[in-house]
């Protein structure tokens, strides 16, 4: 058995780094100025329960 | 090794591991849903159920996250071998938290509808086109498929079965799997959460994992210089070489080779563990065997055989000691073939 996976673990960084880099700040970029977090008001849960 | 499987075995280190990987868990968990329940908003409230699919959601990632660090940091520093050497508990351990996490999205989110919830994962919100509001649990789920490969083909049942080869290639996919969770977060909590604290940790744990893959990565791709000595290749000067350690060659062509100093002698063998292709020479001389620092696969080495009743074979090479410097002919042997150590001149103690 070769060590194979060591050139392949540099081919697959070489591709995922810069993906993952440019991904984040994509998504950083189309962050809502005033992101809306997803819980519950309190309100409905009352009404709910 | 080769000779047996047991379905799993404890030793006291393991079992020590193991209970502080639980603790971890467990101290997360409370963590997370107390400050959740101690810090929410005025007039918005959590459900229980939401506060725990944020922790184990936060905890799987993180899990990974250092998960994916121990590698590279071992390649760095050998303190942190002993992580390595258990690393696959805690692997099974990160999915079985990604489970729960899929759980409840599933119960909670998709569970009410009359659409199958797995169907619902990938149907439900179409705008697959569009990255602001893309479905970004679908992401989570196709990692959470590639971490069930893997925690379910972790036993070296399985290696044996598979080879290594394609075991380690089924088990690098855990770097596409993070990949898809980074964007998984990136594209959901990321895109409804106040907090700032949520983007800087995602961005410094994933530059983190980048960083670290990359530069270790690079490292290993430095091939050695060959000499005026008819192609052999220098290793060290001799007062360079620890006692029951290797140092690393990697020729232009062929596999790297681990060349050890054992006492007074030196001998080479084939950089790669026939378990799961480990770096030998990362590891070091226990007990006269040369032990690899992923499992502690253990091999002689004068012939690179695993001592009896174990069966497994590396390559040796030649070595020789001219000027105070070691050189190692890089045309390696057949595996298991015995390969005369090179006696070290009684001047040249051990470090």
């Amino acid at each position: 058995m070769k060590r194979a996976h060591r050139r392949n673990h540099i081919l697959i960084w070489f591709l995922l780094a810069p993906a993952l880099v440019l991904g984040l700040l994509a998504a950083i970029m189309v962050r809502p100025a005033e992101p809306v977090n997803d819980v519950l008001p309190v309100e409905l849960i009352g009404e709910a329960d | 090794m080769s000779h047996g499987y047991k379905a799993i075995t404890w030793t006291p280190f393991k079992a020590r591991y193991d209970r502080w990987i639980l603790a971890g868990i467990a101290l997360w968990l409370i963590a997370f849903v107390g400050v959740s329940y101690t810090t929410q908003p005025p007039g918005e409230s959590f459900t229980p159920i939401q506060a725990l699919m944020r922790a184990t959601g936060t905890l799987a990632f993180a899990m990974l996250t250092f998960i994916l660090c121990i590698g590279p940091l071992a390649r760095l520093s050998r303190r942190f071998l002993p992580l390595l050497y258990n690393r696959r508990h805690l692997g099974v351990s990160t999915f079985l938290i990604a489970l729960v996490h899929a759980a409840l999205v599933l119960l909670w989110y998709h569970g009410f509808s009359e659409v199958n919830p797995l169907a619902s994962v990938f149907a439900s919100n179409p705008n697959y086109d569009s990255l602001a509001g893309f479905p970004f649990e679908s992401l989570g789920f196709i990692a959470l498929i590639i971490m069930f490969l893997m925690a379910a083909t972790s036993h070296d049942f399985y290696n044996a079965n598979l080879g290594p080869g394609t075991w380690k290639a089924l088990h690098m996919g855990v770097y596409i799997a993070y990949g898809l969770l980074v964007m998984h977060i990136a594209l959901g909590a990321l895109q409804f959460e106040k907090s700032p604290l949520y983007v800087t940790a995602l961005c410094a744990s994933s530059l983190t994992v980048i960083g670290l893959h990359v530069v270790t990565g690079m490292a290993s791709f430095r091939p050695a210089n060959r000499t005026a000595l008819e192609g052999w290749l220098k290793v060290a000067d001799l007062v360079d070489m620890e006692d029951t350690r290797a140092k690393i060659v990697r020729p232009s062509e062929g596999e790297a080779i681990a060349v050890f100093r054992s006492g007074q002698s030196i001998s080479a063998v084939s950089n790669v563990c026939r378990h799961q292709g480990g770096p030998l020479g990362e590891g070091k001389i226990v007990d006269g065997c040369i032990t690899c620092p992923w499992h502690g696969f253990q091999y002689s080495p004068e012939d690179g055989q695993s001592p009896p009743p174990f069966t497994e074979k590396i390559s040796t090479y030649a070595t020789k000691i001219v000027d105070g410097a070691v050189y190692v002919n890089p045309e390696p042997n057949v595996p298991g073939t015995p390969q005369a150590s090179t006696s070290i001149p009684a001047m040249e103690p051990a470090q």
